[in-house]
């Protein structure tokens, strides 16, 4: 296991490539995912439908297939070829996203009717009535999930490691090749994951402790995302 | 109403963690006597019945039930369990199952009694509380004091020699809390042996043999009730009493 | 862009989806049973009254909670010949997938197990009932009615950590997407045919789990 020590460096640097995938990806995700959610409470059916179509599919279709077509489809649909960064960023934030705008949409509908009422009765426009009085409340109960669904995200960037991406599971079985087999490296690896993934979700945690004055929350603990 | 106690606790001590809930408690029980329990709130009152019957263990003293002894986590704790029928306050009845299911399960699966049987018992004891047209209702569809009673038949149901109430009133809305009762007074009519840990006074006064006040643990007095309601001997019976009158 | 897409093209190579998709069944199938075994071992350490055997049981689930199922995956399947087990992809596979979901079965059993009012177990305790016929009688039932829904979705949340299974060699409906893509270079049609399989597994799932409660639970209202 010493071995492995030499390689530090190698999997702080890899460490970083992750956590910057992941965030990029919750990134595009929550924009996406907040789209997708104000189609969903639109007042247009077809927009509802369509929002629901897409959230149901991508939660009933596994990540790896969608990063498969994004990295080997591309090529030969699109003409050029395509990083495996890029398809990886992809892949997972079409995943974020729909997860994403399930939370969001609890953030929402979590915001009493009454309170668009009252808002909308003193003149104010949809507009205003999301920026001052929704989005406000909302954000409170969409934060702690959110932790969830980054969390889900960094677990899945694992798979770009399958594509090639040299994130943090390719550099351990790197590492673990030029050792010549055995387990250290890959116990590395999941120590570095279990502490990223556990460290967060207690910020996350704390979080909604903070929030949680003044309103229920759908907690980190919302099985968001599956699996991974 | 005399002969070799069904009952018998001498000097028992119950602790839970540093505090002491039961303080050395000698109580004897004679088939046929209806002893009902008094105290205030926390006075352990609760816990001398569950230590009856091995839901709680006890750090000194003994208990015997028919010259067994009760150890909580022994192997001849389950004889006990099976002559001794436990009424709860919160009735307890398990909620996937019809009154009539709730009623023959144990019989059925700890006495291992034939089924025929048990249905046949378990329908006239739902005549006896008077809730046969309920039979298949499930508890979530039965008022409180309905859902008391098919407790109570659920206890008869194993033929018990002993029969013991935690407060099964207290959580009962004051119009049904007189079906239960008069469920209880036919039951001591018949000679039942009945421990009953009870708010009702004026239920112990009329039904009961023998009353029990307990204060932190301790039995302060222990005389036949309408004696004690008249003449309390100690104080704190006395305060107690007059405190709940009225 | 001169790429149309013909689902024809894929036709010749739909028989072998059977198998894959048959492979990726059984795995399910296999996981959630093994998961649940071991999810209910965990859950009831989660409740003991020795601290060690708590935290033990907490620690399975945090770890397996956190911990990339990949990961997982790669060290059973690469580190178990160090440790002298020759496993198949397959049984690897199994393995892995099954202790990571058991982390997830584990809490849903114990929400299960807490959702049991504590005078349940008093009322069959005092009834005689032995720790078997409690189990049996009382609270699995009681139990099982909390957790059947989500133990719908964690199925089917099993069924997509399967594909993960292609990375360890095992022939399921992801590696014959890979497969027959790189063959056919047809990786539109093959994404299609593949999310298809996928989708039409887990609303099938979630449209029987529906169904199935109605039947079973057909309890009338509460007052």
């Amino acid at each position: 296991m010493t071995g492995s020590l030499v390689y530090l460096p190698l999997f702080l640097k890899a460490t970083g490539t992750t956590i910057w995938l992941s965030w990029l990806a919750l990134l595009i995700g929550a924009v996406g995912g907040t789209l997708i959610a104000l189609l969903r409470t639109s007042r247009l059916w077809p927009l509802r439908i369509v929002a629901l179509l897409y959230t149901e599919a991508f939660r009933s279709v596994p990540i790896l297939i969608v990063l498969f077509f994004a990295y080997f489809g591309a090529p030969v649909m699109l003409g050029f070829d395509v990083s495996p960064f890029v398809a990886a960023t992809f892949a997972l934030a079409l995943h974020a996203s729909a997860n994403m705008s399930e939370v969001v949409r609890a953030g929402i509908e979590s915001v009493g009717r009454g309170q668009w009422e009252a808002a909308l009765a003193s003149g104010m426009r949809m507009r205003e009535v999301m920026r001052h009085i929704v989005a406000p409340q909302a954000l409170r109960v969409i934060l702690p999930p959110s932790v969830g669904v980054y969390i889900t995200v960094l677990k899945e960037s694992s798979l770009a490691s399958i594509i090639g991406y040299f994130e943090l599971t390719r550099t351990g079985l790197l590492v673990r090749e030029t050792q010549g087999g055995g387990f250290g490296p890959l116990l590395a690896l999941a120590a570095i994951y279990f502490i990223l993934s556990y460290g967060i979700s207690l910020c996350g945690a704390a979080l909604e402790r903070h929030y949680a004055v003044g309103g229920a929350t759908a907690g980190t603990d919302a099985v968001v995302g599956g699996m991974a | 109403m005399n002969g070799a106690p069904i009952l018998e606790l001498k000097d028992v001590v119950k602790r839970y963690g540093s505090r002491t809930i039961l303080d050395g408690i000698s109580l004897s029980v004679v088939p046929r006597e209806i002893v009902c329990i008094v105290g205030s709130s926390g006075t352990g009152k609760s816990t001398l019945l569950r230590c009856v019957n091995g839901l709680e263990d006890i750090q000194g003293g003994e208990i015997r039930f028919e010259q067994t002894r009760v150890e909580a986590r022994s192997k001849g704790i389950k004889a006990v369990r099976m002559r001794i029928g436990m009424i709860f306050q919160q009735f307890n009845l398990y909620p996937h199952l019809t009154a009539l299911q709730n009623v023959m399960l144990a019989p059925m699966v700890v006495h291992r009694e034939d089924r025929k049987i048990v249905e046949e018992r378990a329908r006239a004891l739902f005549e006896k509380v008077r809730l046969s047209p309920r039979i298949n209702a499930y508890p979530a569809q039965l008022s409180g004091g309905e859902q008391q009673r098919v407790a109570i038949a659920r206890a008869l149901a194993a033929n018990p020699h002993l029969l013991m109430f935690d407060e099964a009133t207290s959580a009962l809305d004051p119009e049904t809390v007189g079906d239960v009762l008069a469920v209880m007074r036919d039951l001591a009519a018949e000679g039942r042996t009945m421990l009953v840990v009870t708010h009702e006074i004026r239920f112990a006064a009329d039904v009961g043999t023998r009353m029990v006040f307990m204060d932190q643990g301790k039995i302060v007095e222990d005389a036949d009730p309408r004696e004690m309601l008249a003449h309390p001997k100690t104080e704190r019976a006395r305060q107690f009493l007059s405190s709940i009158r009225g | 862009m001169n790429y149309t897409f013909t689902l024809r093209t894929v036709f010749p190579y739909l028989g072998g989806l059977v198998p894959a998709a048959e492979l990726t069944l059984t795995i399910s199938v296999l996981a959630i049973l093994i998961s649940m075994a071991i999810g209910a071992v965990v859950a009831v350490m989660r409740r003991s009254r020795l601290r060690a055997i708590r935290f033990a049981g907490a620690a399975y689930v945090e770890v397996m909670r956190n911990t990339p199922l990949l990961v997982i995956l790669y060290l059973v399947y690469f580190a178990s010949p160090a440790i002298g087990i020759r496993l198949s992809s397959f049984t690897a596979a199994l393995l892995g997938i099954s202790l990571n979901a058991a982390g997830y079965m584990a809490e849903i059993i114990r929400a299960g197990l807490i959702a049991v009012p504590r005078g349940q177990f008093e009322a069959a305790t005092a009834q005689g009932m032995t720790v078997w016929q409690m189990f049996r009688h009382i609270i699995f039932p009681q139990v099982f009615r909390t957790i059947y829904a989500p133990l719908g979705n964690q199925f089917i949340a099993v069924i997509l950590a399967s594909s993960l299974a292609s990375a360890v060699a095992v022939e399921e409906v992801t590696s014959w997407m890979e497969t027959v893509g790189a063959n056919s270079f047809r990786f539109f049609e093959t994404f299609v045919v593949a999310a298809i399989v996928y989708v039409v597994l887990c609303q099938t799932i979630n449209l029987a789990r529906l169904q199935i409660g109605r039947m079973l639970f057909r309890q009338p209202d509460a007052r």
